[in-house]
């Protein structure tokens, strides 16, 4: 048995990614689930089911089908059934409504013209996306004076296999009636988000985290009797006000109910920065945390996101630092008050400029350098690191004795000595030794990465050392050296 | 941008090169690359450098997984956060390093000169770092002592310099104090 939603159908969802049409889709299966849990989505549009038990149930194939339109109805779609043996005979069918009976299908498809071959996406997918091959099929058949399916069917296996290749074989075989593949079923998409809700709202966290470790501990038990993990859980929480307060947690496998709940508790403490008097334990203070959750809490759910199949855990032997739970506690829970890229890890790397070999990564990632360590890296400044690297290097001017800016050339050339270092927002500093320029020309391929720059280290009066760079004229301060702020 | 520098770093790195783990809040120029030089394991470390408006339990927060926590305070801190936060301190196992000042704390180290070696007249590059550190405090550390330091030193790591064998005259050093606090 075959329903089709034409207004779905005629919609390309993978071309036009359009979310009303999706739901709808998803909705027109779950209602033909209802009746069926074996359902093969054909199309956008389409779906496929065997139809012998439920029609049994239902008492008959026109009952049914009358059954599965007018729950289509009730979404306010209108679906058409076609029932054949065969998946092909039975979206021919479901095209005008047709309910072939049992035996009838040879003479059904017979009397249909050859032009179905091309206009069905049926033959294209069968006939492995070969949908052009399949129009040419079909009007060369027509002009060779076969009409119907059943003329071309009346012609011999060899000869067609001959004259047209696999793809007039293929198309031969749906004349025939011959497509039967099993139907590639899928299960019904199990809801695996626990949600509770509070009535009357909660407005203190206690009774909210303990309900979340009940939920995790049903969510788990779901996963868990499916085989599977989840990579992140989401954690929502909506205020009677209609707040919503949503955050993925990392999950991997690796929570237990309690941390799940600790997560929870984080993201509720989180939610609104507690006021800076509340140093004193959760409980005896109604009013404060009457604050931290505006007119309560009445749901909670935890939704398992990108769910994965459970294969255990295996921690690297050498070369991986644990973390532990202290510590990742810790760095959740700041995480939960200023947001996942609030807290870092850095990672080294290589590169050649003062910032480059640095990768900062969000905690609870997977730790890597954005450029390899290891490379030569020519061009990168040798010698003692810079205590500071500036996330945006500061602009400044750097003049000589005679108050001219100093200036490099294409050919690195210094037009004089540098004297005064003029960083924007601070006061001019004496230079007292100056080295450079070290020339880098990066990305030279590439014209929107190019940079072309000269790198210089001074030392200023103060005892402060600094690393400065010409680009484009202009120069900028990187990264400094000193020990402390002398002022 | 006053007060921190690779002081504070290098403060940091021995601890975390002994398996400690190492929080560093609200000093978003902290040199990594160079505190690895002497010593700090950056796999052992966490970056926060925007800890924001609520910075005091971000920090308590930090205390409760590092063993070391170096803070630049966004903004002044009221007697009654230094005091929460030495509570906090008090409770845990946990060492605070505060680039600025924080009255009250148990140790303050303090720059009075620094002066880098290698760089010439347009020649050499930046090699070493001779700096003379000055440490007070209460308590035990009540007596204050001054060393001469190479920081970083021509190996890398951390070294005591002799001051009869410096690569520079004494008298022409500038003399510009720092303060900084270290509370533990």
């Amino acid at each position: 048995m075959v329903v089709t939603c034409p207004d779905l159908h005629s919609a390309n969802l993978s071309a036009d990614p359009d979310i009303q049409t999706a739901r709808r889709h998803e909705q027109m299966i779950a209602a033909v689930t209802g009746f069926c849990p074996d359902v093969e989505v054909v199309e956008p549009g389409v779906c496929a089911f065997g139809a012998r038990g439920p029609a049994r149930y239902f008492g008959g194939e026109t009952a049914l089908a009358a059954r599965i339109i007018a729950a289509l109805a009730d979404l306010g779609l209108a679906g058409r059934v076609g029932v054949a043996d065969g998946l092909f005979a039975a979206l021919l069918a479901a095209r005008d409504g047709t309910i072939v009976s049992p035996g009838g299908t040879a003479k059904f498809l017979g009397a249909q013209p050859v032009s179905v071959l091309a206009d069905h996406g049926l033959a294209a997918q069968d006939l492995a996306a070969q949908d052009l091959a399949a129009q040419d099929l079909a009007a060369l058949l027509v002009r060779l004076g076969l009409h119907t399916l059943a003329d071309f069917a009346a012609l011999p296996v060899r000869d067609v296999a001959s004259r047209f290749g696999d793809a007039g074989e293929g198309a031969h075989q749906l004349a025939r009636g011959l497509d039967s593949r099993p139907l590639a079923t899928r299960p019904p998409p199990a809801e695996l988000s626990v949600a509770h809700r509070f009535d009357p709202p909660e407005p203190r966290a206690e009774p909210v985290v303990f309900a979340a470790k009940a939920l995790a501990g049903r969510l788990h038990d779901a996963l868990a009797a499916r085989g599977l993990t989840c990579v992140r859980v989401q954690v929502k929480a909506t205020w009677a006000d209609g707040q919503e307060s949503s955050r993925r947690w990392r999950h991997d496998g690796l929570l237990s109910a309690a941390a799940v709940a600790d997560r929870v508790r984080w993201q509720l403490d989180g939610w609104q920065p507690a006021p800076p008097d509340d140093g004193k334990p959760p409980g005896d203070n109604k009013t404060a945390d009457d604050e931290n959750i505006p007119g309560g809490i009445v749901a909670l759910r935890l939704v398992p996101d990108l769910l994965v199949r459970a294969t255990g855990q295996q921690l690297a032997l050498w070369g991986e630092t644990l973390v532990s739970d202290q510590v990742a506690r810790a760095a959740m829970r700041v995480q939960a008050m200023l947001g996942h890229e609030a807290v870092l890890r850095p990672v080294l790397g290589g590169g050649r400029n003062a910032g480059d070999q640095v990768t900062p990564i969000p905690f609870g990632e997977k730790t890597e350098p954005r450029l390899p360590a290891g490379r030569p890296w020519p061009g990168r400044v040798r010698g003692a690191a810079p205590g500071l690297v500036f996330p945006a290097a500061r602009e400044a001017e750097v003049t000589d004795d005679a108050g001219r800016a100093v200036t490099v050339s294409g050919r690195c050339a210094v037009s004089a000595a540098p004297a005064r270092l003029a960083v924007r927002g601070d006061p001019p500093r004496r230079i007292t030794g100056w080295a450079g320029p070290w020339p880098l020309s990066e990305r030279w391929w590439d014209p929107s990465a190019a940079r072309r720059r000269a790198r210089f280290q001074l030392v200023t009066e103060d005892g402060r050392a600094w690393l400065a760079v010409v680009e484009d004229g202009r120069w900028l301060v990187e990264a400094g050296y000193w020990l402390i702020g002398l002022g | 941008m006053a007060e921190f520098g690779l002081l504070c770093l290098a403060l940091a790195a021995a601890p975390s090169a002994d398996g400690a783990w190492c929080g560093i809040a609200g000093i978003p120029e902290a040199g990594v690359l160079a505190a690895a030089a002497l010593g700090l394991d950056a796999g052992r470390t966490l970056l926060v450098p925007e800890p924001g408006p609520s910075w005091p339990q971000v920090v308590a927060s930090l205390l409760d997984g590092c063993e070391l926590v170096l803070l630049r305070p966004p903004a002044r801190a009221s007697a009654q956060v230094r005091q929460r936060l030495e509570a906090t301190l008090r409770r845990g196992r946990g060492v605070l390093l505060v680039a600025g000042d924080w009255p009250g704390a148990q140790l303050r180290l303090r720059v009075a000169s620094q002066r880098w070696t290698g760089l010439g007249d347009g020649h050499g590059r930046l090699r070493a770092c001779c700096a003379e550190v000055t440490a007070d405090g209460r308590g035990e550390a009540a007596v204050t002592r001054t060393r001469w330091l190479w920081l970083p030193g021509e190996d890398g790591g951390v070294a005591v310099a002799d001051p009869r064998n410096l690569p520079f005259d004494l008298l022409q050093t500038p003399a510009a104090p720092a303060l900084r606090a270290v509370s533990g």
